[in-house]
This record gives C-alpha cells, sequence and structure tokens, in this order.
C-alpha cells in the first residue's frame, strides 16, 4: 500500500484489501495450523534432527555432536536448528504432519507424554536397554502412561538462590536453611539498602513460576504439585492459597524493578549487587562474563515444612522422536549414540552452560558449583520439571496472569485464583 | 495494472474488437490471481470461520462444538477487555495519528529551507520494522532508562513507574511507539493529497477574501476527501492488526493489561492451543473491520447519490 492516488477506484482497491486483510486474520490461523510444511527425510538415509538449542554455544555443541556421529559410519544425520520460539509454536505441526523430521530436541516429563498419549512418538524401549545404569528416576520420567519409553534424557539442571560469595561476605551474611532464616537474611540485607530477592518478570514472566512451584512443594509436597497441574487439584484450593500465604511473607523484600525488565538483566543486577540473591535455573549464567562464574554460588530453597519429603526442580532436556519415523533404525541408532558417555561429555565441554549429563557415568564439569548442584539433586526424594514442563505450555500463560497479578496486587488472592482455576479449566478442556 | 496499459495503448480500431472478444492474456491476468488468491486467501478464510464453530487442538481433528466458541467469548472477560483495549486503540492510535499527520503535512506542505529534511525525519520511524522500534523504546522505558532520567532532570521523579509492567500505563506505553511511526506515514498520505489540491482554488478564495482558517476549512479538507478515506481504511486497518509492537513490548501483559484482540487471538492459538476459539476472535475482528469500514462506504456512496 505504498501508492496513495485518492481516487475512488483506488479507494475500493483498498476496501478490498480491508476485507482480506481481515480475514488474512483468520486464514493465518488455518495456514499455520494447517500447513504441514517441515522438512522432509528420505526413506532409510539419512536421520534428520530438529533442534532448538540455537544459542550459539549449543548450537555449535550439536553440530560437533552430529559431525561425530557422522564420522563413525553406523548411520547420517543432519542437524536443523530453529529459533526456539518458532520451534516451540511449529512442533505441534512437525509432529503431525504426514512426512516429519525424525528426531526432536525437547522436554521430559508431562510435555513429552501429551504427545505421546495421541500416538506421536516413537517407542525408543530398544534404546533403553542399554541404560540399564541411568537412575530410576529419569527412566520413569521418560515412561509415558503406556509403561514405554519415549524419550531419551541428555542433561539437566538445577534451580536455586544464586549470590555472589564476595557480596554475601560483605555483607556479612550466610545462606539460610529454613524459611525463618530466609526472612532473617532479606530484612538484614533490605536493612544494608540492598533489594533482597531480585527477579525478572519483564518479558519473561514465567520466572515467577519459579516461586510457585517451589513454596508448592516445600508446603504441600511434589505429589499434590503434579496432581495440581494435571488437572486433577484446583487452584482455589486452601492448600494453594497457602502457598501465596507464605509468598507474602516474603513480598515487601522483592526487586521492585524486577517486573520490568527480564531475567537477563535481573542477572546483571545481581552480578552488580544491586540486589542479594535470585531464584533462577543455572541457563542465567550464559548470560554472565566468565570472571563472575567463580564468584557464584547458590543455596537450596528453604525448607518450610520439614516433614514433606525434600523435592527440587531439575528440568531434564533431550529428544523425541517421530512414531512416523522412515528410518527407526536409523533414529534409534543416533539416540544410542547421543545417549552414550562419549557424546554427552562432548556436549557439557562444549555447551559452556552449568548442566549435568544424564549418563551416571559421563562426567559433569568438575567446577565446586556443579558438584553442589548434583549433590543437592542426588539428596531430593522427588524432582519436579518445572511448571510449564510438569503441565503444558498452554498452561503456562494462565500462571504468568495470576502470579505477575498477585505479586502486584497480593489482597486480591481469592479473586486470582478464582481466575486462574476457570483459566486452567480452559485449557485442561481444550 | 498491466492489462489497463495494454488495453489504453492500442489503437480505437483494434480496441473495439477487443471488447468484442476477450484476450486470452486479460482472461489469464485475471484468473491467475484469482486461483493464487483462493488457494492462498478465500479457501484458508472459509476455513477460518469453520475451525470458529470446532474445538481444535492443532493436533487431532477438530470437532464441531457449534456455537459455544462464541457463546464463551461472550462471558471471557479477558476477551471484553480486549475489546475495549482495541476500541481505545482504535480511537487514540487512529484519531492521534490523524491529527499529528495532518498537522504535520500542513506545516511541511511548503516548501522552504531543511523541509526535506524534517520530512524525512518524520518519514524514518516507518522504515524501521515494528520489532526494531519495540527494541528502541524498551531503553527508552527500561528503569532507570531515557524516559525516567528525563523525568528526573525536570523533577517529576514521583511519576516514575514501570511503564511496561504497570497496568495503568502498559498500553498507553505501547500506543505511543506505535503512533510515532504512524504519524510519519500518514503524514505521507496528507502531503501527497495536499500537493494535488489545485493552487487556484486558494487563490480564488484569498481573493474572495478568506483567511487562513477558512480556506483550511472551505477549501483543503473539502478537497481531501478522496486521502481521507484512504487514511481511514489504512488507520482501521493498522489498528485491528496491530501486533507486533505490543507483542515485542508487553506480550498483552502485565495480566492481559494491554491485550489487543490481535495479542488475545495469538496467544490463545499458539500458547493455550485452542485453535478453534481463537478462530472465533479472528471473525471478530474481520466483522469489526468490515462494520467499521463498510459504515464508511455507505455514507460516502449516499453523499455521491445526492
Amino acid at each position: 500500500m505504498s501508492d496513495f492516488d485518492p481516487g475512488r477506484r483506488r479507494f475500493l482497491g483498498h476496501l478490498g484489501l480491508a476485507g482480506l486483510g481481515a480475514l488474512g486474520a483468520s486464514s493465518f490461523l488455518s495456514a499455520c495450523a494447517s500447513s504441514a510444511s517441515g522438512p522432509t527425510s528420505n526413506g532409510s538415509g539419512a536421520v534428520t534432527i530438529q533442534s532448538n538449542l540455537s544459542s550459539p554455544q549449543a548450537k555449535a555443541a550439536m553440530e560437533k555432536l552430529i559431525e561425530t556421529f557422522n564420522a563413525q559410519g553406523k548411520g547420517t544425520a543432519s542437524l536443523n536448528t530453529i529459533a526456539s520460539e518458532t520451534f516451540r509454536t511449529q512442533l505441534p505441526t512437525y509432529l503431525t504432519s504426514a512426512n516429519p523430521p525424525d528426531l526432536y530436541t525437547w522436554y521430559a516429563g508431562s510435555v513429552a507424554n501429551d504427545y505421546a498419549s495421541k500416538n506421536l512418538l516413537l517407542d525408543v524401549s530398544d534404546v533403553w536397554k542399554s541404560l540399564d545404569d541411568y537412575p530410576q528416576s529419569l527412566r520413569t520420567l521418560s515412561t509415558d502412561a503406556s509403561g514405554k519409553q519415549i524419550f531419551v534424557p541428555m542433561n539437566n539442571y538445577w534451580w536455586g538462590f544464586f549470590y555472589r560469595k564476595s557480596n554475601f561476605a560483605k555483607w556479612g551474611v550466610q545462606e539460610p536453611k529454613t524459611w525463618t532464616e530466609f526472612l532473617a537474611l532479606c530484612e538484614t540485607l533490605k536493612s544494608k539498602g540492598v533489594p533482597p530477592i531480585g527477579i525478572g518478570l519483564g518479558d519473561t514472566p514465567w520466572v515467577a513460576s519459579a516461586w510457585f512451584d517451589y513454596l508448592n512443594i516445600r508446603i504441600n509436597g511434589a505429589p499434590f504439585h503434579r496432581e495440581l497441574l494435571a488437572g486433577k487439584q484446583r487452584f482455589d484450593d486452601p492448600k494453594v492459597k497457602a502457598v501465596f500465604t507464605r509468598w507474602r511473607e516474603a513480598l515487601p523484600y522483592f526487586d521492585p524493578k524486577g517486573k520490568a525488565y527480564p531475567f537477563q538483566e535481573a542477572t546483571t543486577a545481581l552480578l552488580a549487587g544491586k540486589t542479594g540473591m535470585f531464584l533462577i535455573g543455572t541457563f542465567f549464567a550464559d548470560a554472565a562474563p566468565k570472571d563472575a562464574l567463580g564468584d557464584l554460588d547458590f543455596f537450596r530453597f528453604p525448607i518450610i515444612d520439614p516433614a514433606v519429603p525434600l523435592a527440587e526442580e531439575a528440568p531434564t532436556d533431550g529428544f523425541f522422536a517421530s512414531a512416523k519415523t522412515a528410518n527407526p533404525t536409523g533414529t534409534k541408532a543416533l539416540l544410542s549414540y547421543l545417549s552414550g558417555v562419549e557424546a554427552q561429555e562432548a556436549y557439557v565441554k562444549a555447551s559452556s552452560g552449568i548442566v549435568l549429563p544424564a549418563n551416571p557415568r559421563a562426567k559433569a564439569s568438575d567446577s565446586p558449583l556443579v558438584a553442589k548442584g548434583k549433590a543437592m539433586l542426588d539428596e531430593a526424594k522427588e524432582l519436579t520439571q518445572f511448571f510449564n514442563r510438569d503441565s503444558s505450555d498452554a498452561l503456562q500463560p494462565t500462571a504468568d496472569t495470576a502470579l505477575t497479578k498477585f505479586i502486584d496486587k497480593p489482597d486480591q488472592i481469592d479473586a486470582i485464583l478464582r481466575e486462574w482455576q476457570a483459566g486452567a479449566e480452559k485449557v485442561f478442556k481444550g | 495494472m498491466t492489462a489497463t496499459i495494454s488495453t489504453t495503448s492500442v489503437t480505437p480500431t483494434r480496441r473495439r474488437r477487443r471488447s468484442a472478444r476477450l484476450s486470452p492474456l486479460l482472461v489469464a491476468f485475471v484468473l491467475v490471481p484469482f486461483a493464487v488468491e483462493s488457494v492462498w486467501v478465500f479457501w484458508p478464510a472459509i476455513q477460518g470461520f469453520w475451525f470458529s464453530l470446532t474445538r481444535w487442538d492443532g493436533m487431532t481433528p477438530p470437532t464441531f462444538v457449534g456455537t459455544d466458541n462464541y457463546v464463551e467469548l461472550a462471558g471471557d472477560a479477558t476477551f471484553r477487555g480486549a475489546l475495549v483495549n482495541t476500541v481505545i486503540w482504535l480511537v487514540l492510535f487512529g484519531g492521534l495519528s490523524v491529527l499529528g499527520g495532518f498537522g504535520m503535512a500542513l506545516v511541511l506542505q511548503k516548501e522552504r529551507r531543511f523541509v526535506g529534511f524534517y520530512r524525512a525525519a518524520l518519514f524514518t520511524p516507518v522504515v524501521f520494522s515494528l520489532v526494531v522500534t519495540a527494541l528502541v523504546w524498551r531503553v527508552f522505558y527500561q528503569p532507570d532508562g531515557i524516559a525516567d532520567t528525563l523525568l528526573r532532570a525536570v523533577g517529576l521523579e514521583q511519576l516514575i513507574r514501570p511503564w511496561l509492567a504497570d497496568p495503568q500505563t502498559a498500553l498507553y506505553a505501547v500506543i505511543l511507539p506505535a503512533l510515532w511511526r504512524q504519524i510519519g506515514y500518514v503524514m505521507v498520505l496528507f502531503l501527497a493529497g495536499l500537493k494535488a489540491i489545485d493552487p487556484a482554488l486558494h487563490e480564488a478564495a484569498r481573493v474572495d477574501g478568506a483567511n487562513s482558517w477558512q480556506r483550511l476549512r472551505h477549501v483543503t479538507i473539502p478537497q481531501l476527501k478522496g486521502v481521507n478515506a484512504v487514511v481511514l481504511s489504512v488507520i482501521v486497518i493498522d489498528s485491528l492488526r496491530s501486533f507486533d509492537i505490543v507483542w515485542s513490548l508487553t506480550k498483552g501483559g502485565p495480566y492481559h493489561s494491554s491485550e489487543l484482540l490481535s495479542t488475545y487471538m495469538y496467544s490463545t492459538a499458539f500458547q493455550s492451543l485452542r485453535l478453534g476459539y481463537a478462530s472465533a476472535i479472528a471473525v471478530v475482528i474481520f466483522v469489526l473491520a468490515l462494520a467499521v469500514i463498510l459504515g464508511y462506504l455507505v455514507r460516502a456512496f449516499r453523499e455521491e447519490a445526492s
């Protein structure tokens, strides 16, 4: 519409465009959802692997793995790296297309099981036969409702309250163990003029879900948390309200600027000593300068009720394959390679992120931070994934709305939980 | 376009023969685009209407649910909020960009020193992709960013707030960058319209003793009728399809306070995976656009007839 001849004919033309533009709004939806245009795999030839690991280090690490696999002569694979947001929205389309890519990077847990229940995922029990020494927790996590394995884990990471050792020393404070100690620590930091708790909700509101997950698994336990996220419990239950009653005790200590900036900037604020600590997953360190990494430490989310079995968030990343793959043998060969010690160590080394390899024989990087993280997860009785991974990406926006609203207007908690329940019911209904 | 040129450039005798029997070239020029449009526009659009009557997650086949989606829309508070926000957007974004664009066009209409520079400066934001615009404005709005520094400099620090994260200000904080871009665009449309006005009309009005306000009211504005129609349709379309700037700045948040129908449609479709319900929202957007534009068209036709 760069021409602007004001004649009537032209105007009618614009009208037509207007109609089409609006029609386009609806056609856009159907076109995106029904067109099935994924890269195609050619019979028993190369295995296509669709990857959302698009950050430069992770991408390079994956490229290297595939290169090594191809050099081994057990099959050929080609890597297809997609921007993660595109990958997320297009994944259902890939999987339901007539000629889908073979293998996908994705998350373990209910997100994978949901696809499995629609018969979209390849049974990879064969691959698991050689993974005897994997911990039972990972095996359970990779098994669908019908008892077969549909997922092969690559690595996991942990969440915790990260802080700078030098700053804690400067302020003369120690890691808290219990909720009471935690609140006392917040009070001390506040009296020293430091906003105690950093957060980054602008653009990344899902970060708030970590608080909800942790408070819920500390107060009500992991089984209740999973049932709640699966729609078997209600968000307006008094047990859920108890979570927010606790959270409210900590609200005055949140950095008020955290609402406006994303977690990457909250990381910068933490490293610059503008906030005291930050509940976040280890991926945040990707954005941290190398010299700051040695100064980082973390403590586990404080214990609230010692009677509740200890659970930690340990999101697990890995692979699943399309049930419609034309080359199941090649796909499984690639999965076996990827779950092996060699590939996992190579990935951990090249990716620079703080991750723990899934294979128990593969060595994690030998920093004290990683050792501490691994020990924390080993000690836990239960592992949860994260809000969206234990439920679905569809439920995540309902949590974002409810939690950011709670942080703004804690007085309205009853109404917020009612709205959350109504929103969740719509998602579960489909 | 090409078809028009080829008919006007031929001799009268040949033209007469052409009109008796349609040239195959002409038929091709009509049918080929029509076929392409049918596959890529009309058919998916009709499908969109069908999907709005179904429940569909994008994976399993859609199930027909009748008007359930529309009944749900009627009781959906988020949808009502998005509708109100879209109306606010239409009035503020549309109204202010017309006023601003027209004002700028009047000021920059006369050729004088540096006028080219000013026009280019106002038009520059149009060249940027809205996502880039959003990045620039995000820096402007960030805590301790330029906006906050400016307010502090003039002693208004009590006004400082998390502009994009405060439900009271989020919508308006997003309208501003959208306006920043749109004013330049509308200005160019009006400039072209103003250039097309015969200077003799102004000359005559001046001789008749009309002051500048009277000349604006009774010469310029009536002469711009054609441009107004274009501007109106551009504004309505741009308002209803506004999505990128909102999505890159706030994603409709915090808690739906800057949600528009377009962002709500997107998040319903691709985050909640409720494609049937999202199609129903798309149909509402379509009906709204059609209603506004048809309303104008009917009036314009009536004026012409009388």
